[in-house]
C-alpha cells in the first residue's frame, strides 16, 4: 500500500523498518506441516526483549513512533503475540521458560495499546504516525475482545496471578510490576475506542463499549477489579489509580437511569422514546406541510410586504401568503449575510476523557454492568475512593492531574447509581406490595467515604483551583460530583434512620455553612462563555439544585448562620490614605495585616433572599438562556430546570426587566409558536407556554407605563435604571426584614 | 526615441481601486436618525397592543416591529445577528450615557428631583 502515500515518501526510516521486521520474522510462525500451530522460533524470548528494547531506546528516547508503526504494519500483535499467549495458555504454566515469554509478549502488548494523545510535544511524525497506529489500536481491540479466539483477558489475568497471591509485604518489585502492567493492559483496552474522524473498518459493534464491558464480566475482570479494590488499602494500595482510570473509562457517559431498568422497562421506555422521536418527526412534517406550496415549485407567486414610507419588499412564494409572521420570516431567512462567529477555541481538552456524550449499551451489558456496579457499590466503593483521594491529595508520583478529574467524574457516578438503586428497590417493594416495615431500610454508609468533611474540603479547593485556572473539563466533573452530593444528603435527611438522618443534618450544615461556596457558585453562573453543553448542564443543574436546596434548608433553620468574609473596606481606606507616606517595607507588612484580617471571616445570619438576588443577575440570566436555546434537544427535567429559574427571576424576585430583551423574548416566542417550536403534547410545554404568556403580559404593561423600555428592550440592561424601569422608582435600601 | 528621457512619463499609472467601505452598524449609525431615535418615535405611535388574552399575538406584533425596524437600519444582519450586534454596542459609554438620558427624560420631574 505504500504507493499510495506517493513514490519516494517513506513514512519510516528504511534501516529502522528492516531491523524490526528482522526481530518479528524471527519470533516464531505457523509450521507447514500442521498449520494451525504456532511455532516459537529459537531466541524468542531474545527477539521480545530486543523488540521492547526497540521501542524504548528508539521511540521514547527519541520521541517518534516510528518502531510502533512497523509493528502495526508487521501485524506483530494478532500474527504472533497473540498465538504465543494461546501456546502458554496451553501449556499451562508448565515451563519458566514459557512463563517468561509470556510475560514478555504483555510487556509489548501494554505500550502499543497505550492511549495515543496529541498534545503539546508531538512532532510532525506524531502527526503523521497517530492516525495509523488509532486505527490499528482498534484492529487490536477487535481482536482482544474477539470470542473465537483464546479467552486472551483472562490468560492475562493468569500472568498476574501468582503475584496476587502473595501477600504485600513480600512481593517483590517484580511482582508489583507484573501486578501494574496487568491492570495497565486493562485500562488500555477500556480507553480505545474508534476515532470517529478516521473511516471505521469493520463492524464498530465488535470494539463498542458493549463488547468491552461483555468481555469484562465473561472473562473475570470485573471480578479482578472488585478483589483489588475491597482489599485496596491493604494489599494494592499502588494500583488505586489505574484502577479508577479503567472505571472511569467503563462509565463514562453510561445512563444510569436506563442501566437500572429491567428488561421492561427498558423496553418501555425504548418505546417511549422512539415513540417521542417518531412524533418529533411527525411535528417537524406537519410543519412543514403547513407551510409546504400547494402547486408546483414554478407557480411563481410573489407578493409585496408594504412597511412606512410607502416602501415596500417583495418576497417570493406562495407559503409566504400564509401570514405576516411567515412572511417576515422568509424575509429574514433569505438574507445571505452571517455575523461572522468568533472562532471556536481549539484546545479542547482531551477525546480520551469526554464524558459528556452518551454512551448507548446493549441489554446483556446493561446486565452485567448493573451487577459489576451492584457488587462495586457493596464491597469496592469506600475502600478506592478513600484511598484515591488521599493519594490525591498527598500528590503522589503515581498521579496524574487528569486523575482528578476521573476521580470526581467517577463518584458522582455511582453516587447516582447508589440513589437509582435504592430507588429501584423502593419501587418494587411498594409493588409487591409489602409493608416497608418489614425490610429493614439500608443505611448510606455503603456510600459514606465520600460525604466526610475531608472529601468537601477537597472538592471545595479543586473547584476553586479549576475555576481559577479555567481548567473547564475538571470543573465540570467537580459539579456533577458536587450535584451528586447534594442530592444524596438530601436523600440521606428523608431517610428512616436516625444516624443517616444526623449526619445528613450535620453535612448539610456543613456545606451551606461556608460563605465561600455561595460565592463561588454565582462567580461560575456568571462567567459562563463558551464552554460547550455539557458544561452548561453541569452548572445549570448545580444551580438548581443548590438553589432549592439552601431555600429549603433556611426555611427549616431560620437562624442559620453562615461564615463570611469580613469586610474590611474601611480599614483599606485607611492603608490608601497613609500607605503613600509610609516606605515600602511598612506597606508590604501593612498589606499583610490586611490580608489577615480579610482571612478572618465572621458569622452572620443568613438571608436567602439575600442570596437570591446574586442569581438575578444579566449574566446569570444569559447563561440559562444559553441553555435554553438547546430547547428542542433538552429533556423534560432540564426543561424544568430553566423554567424554574426564569420563573424565580420574574416572579419571585420581580426582576422580570432581566428577561426584557428582545433576543429572549423572540426566542420565548419560537419555543412556544415556531417556527421549531417544543413538542406541544408534552406537559411540561403547557408550563412554558403559560410563564411565557405571563412574561408577556407583563412585559407589555411596562411597556405601556414606561415607553422608555422600548429602547432598552434592546440592550442589557444597566444596574443604576433596571430598577427603574421594574419598579418605577430607585431602589431603597434593602430592608432584612 | 526622443521622448523617452528618464523622465518616466511613458509608464503606465497604475491605479489601485479601493473596495468599497462595507456598511457597519456601529454606534454611529445606531444613534443617527433611522436609528434608536426612529425607534423611540414609531413605537409609542405605530405599537398597540391588545392586552390581555392576546400575549402571543402582541408578542408577533413587537417582534415584527423590531425586525422591520432593524431590516432598515442594516439590511444586510438577519434578525438574531443584528439584535446580538446593537446589543453588544450597548455596552459602549456613549450608548450608556445617552440610554440613561433617554430614561430621565422620560421621568416625572418630582421623581427625580428628590
Amino acid at each position: 500500500d505504500e504507493t499510495a502515500f506517493g513514490e519516494g515518501v517513506e513514512p519510516v526510516d528504511l534501516e529502522v523498518r528492516a531491523h524490526v521486521y528482522s526481530l518479528v520474522t524471527a519470533l516464531g510462525g505457523f509450521n507447514g506441516e500442521d498449520a494451525d500451530k504456532y511455532v516459537l522460533g529459537d531466541d524468542a524470548l531474545a527477539c521480545l526483549r530486543d523488540i521492547k528494547r526497540w521501542l524504548r531506546l528508539y521511540d521514547q528516547k527519541n520521541n517518534r513512533m516510528d518502531v510502533a508503526r512497523c509493528l502495526g504494519e508487521a501485524n506483530v500483535i494478532n500474527g504472533d503475540l497473540l498465538p504465543i499467549l494461546a501456546v502458554w495458555s496451553e501449556n499451562e504454566r508448565k515451563s519458566k521458560h514459557l512463563f517468561r515469554i509470556a510475560m514478555a509478549c504483555l510487556e509489548l502488548l501494554v505500550p502499543l495499546t497505550w492511549p495515543l494523545e496529541i498534545h503539546g510535544e508531538t512532532t510532525v511524525n506524531h502527526h503523521r504516525h497517530i492516525p495509523y497506529l488509532q486505527q490499528a489500536q482498534v484492529s487490536y481491540k477487535r481482536r482482544f475482545l474477539s470470542r473465537s479466539s483464546l479467552d486472551l483477558l483472562r490468560t492475562i489475568i493468569r500472568i498476574g496471578l501468582p503475584s496476587m497471591a502473595i501477600p504485600r509485604s513480600e512481593r517483590t518489585g517484580r511482582d508489583e510490576g507484573i501486578l501494574r502492567i496487568m491492570l495497565y493492559f486493562f485500562r488500555n483496552v477500556a480507553v480505545i475506542t474508534p476515532n470517529a474522524r478516521l473511516a471505521a473498518e469493520g463492524e464498530e459493534e465488535e470494539t463498542s463499549r458493549s463488547a468491552t464491558i461483555n468481555a469484562f464480566q465473561d472473562q473475570d475482570v470485573f471480578a479482578l477489579l472488585l478483589t483489588m479494590c475491597s482489599n485496596i488499602s491493604d494489599d494494592f494500595n499502588m494500583f488505586d489509580v489505574i484502577i479508577l482510570e479503567t472505571l472511569f473509562h467503563i462509565v463514562k457517559g453510561v445512563n444510569v437511569d436506563k442501566l437500572f431498568m429491567d428488561d421492561s422497562q427498558r423496553t418501555a421506555k425504548r418505546t417511549d422514546e422512539l415513540d417521542g422521536l417518531l412524533r418529533k418527526e411527525e411535528s417537524l412534517r406537519k410543519e412543514y406541510a403547513k407551510g409546504a406550496p400547494t402547486r408546483h415549485g414554478r407557480f411563481g407567486t410573489m407578493i409585496w410586504v408594504k412597511r412606512d414610507d410607502a416602501k415596500v419588499s417583495t418576497v417570493s412564494g406562495q407559503n409566504v401568503l400564509k401570514d405576516g409572521q411567515t412572511t417576515l420570516h422568509k424575509m429574514d431567512q433569505s438574507k445571505k449575510w452571517n455575523k461572522p462567529q468568533p472562532r471556536r477555541r481549539q484546545d479542547h481538552p482531551s477525546i480520551k476523557n469526554d464524558f459528556s456524550t452518551p454512551v448507548h449499551l446493549n441489554s446483556e451489558a446493561s446486565e452485567n454492568l448493573r451487577k459489576f456496579v451492584e457488587e462495586f457499590l457493596d464491597s469496592g466503593f469506600n475502600p478506592l475512593f478513600t484511598n484515591i483521594r488521599k493519594a490525591i491529595e498527598r500528590e503522589a508520583d503515581r498521579v496524574l492531574d487528569e486523575n482528578s478529574l476521573h476521580y470526581f467524574y467517577t463518584v458522582a457516578w455511582f453516587l447516582e447509581a447508589e440513589r437509582t438503586r435504592r430507588f429501584r428497590k423502593r419501587q418494587r417493594r411498594s409493588q409487591d406490595g409489602k409493608p416497608a416495615k418489614e425490610t429493614e431500610p439500608d443505611s448510606f454508609g455503603l456510600v459514606a467515604s465520600v460525604l466526610n468533611q475531608e472529601t468537601f474540603v477537597f472538592l471545595n479547593r479543586s473547584m476553586q483551583w479549576s475555576f481559577d485556572n479555567k481548567d473547564w473539563e475538571g470543573l465540570n466533573a467537580e459539579m456533577r460530583c458536587f450535584t451528586q452530593i447534594l442530592l444524596t444528603v438530601q436523600e440521606m435527611a428523608l431517610s428512616p434512620l436516625d444516624e443517616d438522618q444526623e449526619i445528613a443534618e450535620n453535612t448539610q450544615n456543613r456545606i451551606f455553612y461556608e460563605g465561600t461556596t455561595h460565592d463561588r457558585m454565582a462567580a461560575i453562573m456568571h462567567r459562563y462563555k463558551d464552554q460547550g453543553f455539557g458544561y452548561l448542564d453541569a452548572c445549570t443543574e448545580l444551580c438548581h439544585v443548590f438553589l432549592r436546596m439552601l431555600e429549603r434548608y433556611s426555611k427549616e433553620n431560620a437562624d442559620m448562620q453562615v461564615k463570611a468574609k469580613r469586610r474590611t473596606r474601611r480599614k483599606n481606606k485607611q492603608a490608601e490614605a497613609t500607605g503613600d507616606e509610609n516606605n515600602e517595607e511598612d506597606h508590604a507588612s501593612e498589606e499583610e495585616d490586611h490580608a489577615e484580617a480579610e482571612r478572618v471571616s465572621k458569622e452572620r445570619k443568613f438571608d436567602f433572599r439575600k442570596f437570591e438576588q446574586k442569581f438575578c443577575t444579566q449574566a446569570c440570566v444569559d447563561t440559562f438562556v444559553s441553555f435554553t436555546k438547546f430547547y428542542g434537544e433538552l429533556t423534560e427535567e432540564q426543561l424544568k430546570r430553566a423554567h424554574r429559574y426564569f420563573y424565580r427571576v420574574a416572579f419571585k424576585n420581580e426582576k422580570s426587566v432581566l428577561l426584557f430583551r428582545v433576543d429572549i423574548i423572540n426566542l420565548f416566542y419560537r419555543m412556544i409558536k415556531g417556527p421549531g417550536a417544543m413538542d406541544s403534547s408534552q406537559p411540561i410545554f403547557r408550563e412554558w407556554e403559560e410563564l411565557v404568556r405571563q412574561i408577556i403580559r407583563r412585559l407589555m404593561k411596562k411597556l405601556e407605563q414606561r415607553p422608555a423600555l422600548f429602547v432598552e428592550l434592546l440592550f442589557s440592561k444597566i444596574n443604576s435604571t433596571a430598577s427603574y424601569l421594574e419598579y418605577g422608582h430607585e431602589r431603597q435600601t434593602v430592608s432584612t426584614a | 526615441n526622443g521622448s523617452g528621457l528618464g523622465l518616466g512619463l511613458d509608464e503606465e499609472v497604475k491605479i489601485i481601486k479601493k473596495r468599497q467601505p462595507v456598511a457597519k452598524l456601529d454606534e454611529t449609525k445606531l444613534l443617527s436618525q433611522a436609528g434608536i431615535p426612529k425607534l423611540r418615535f414609531k413605537a409609542q405611535r405605530k405599537l398597540h397592543f391588545k392586552g390581555k388574552g392576546h400575549e402571543f399575538s402582541d408578542a408577533a406584533r413587537l417582534l415584527n416591529f423590531y425586525q422591520l425596524w432593524l431590516d432598515d437600519l442594516f439590511p444586510r444582519a438577519k434578525f438574531a445577528d443584528g439584535l446580538a450586534m446593537i446589543e453588544k454596542l450597548g455596552h459602549s459609554k456613549r450608548l450608556r450615557t445617552m440610554r440613561r438620558e433617554w430614561i430621565e427624560e422620560e421621568r416625572p420631574k418630582t421623581q427625580s428631583a428628590d
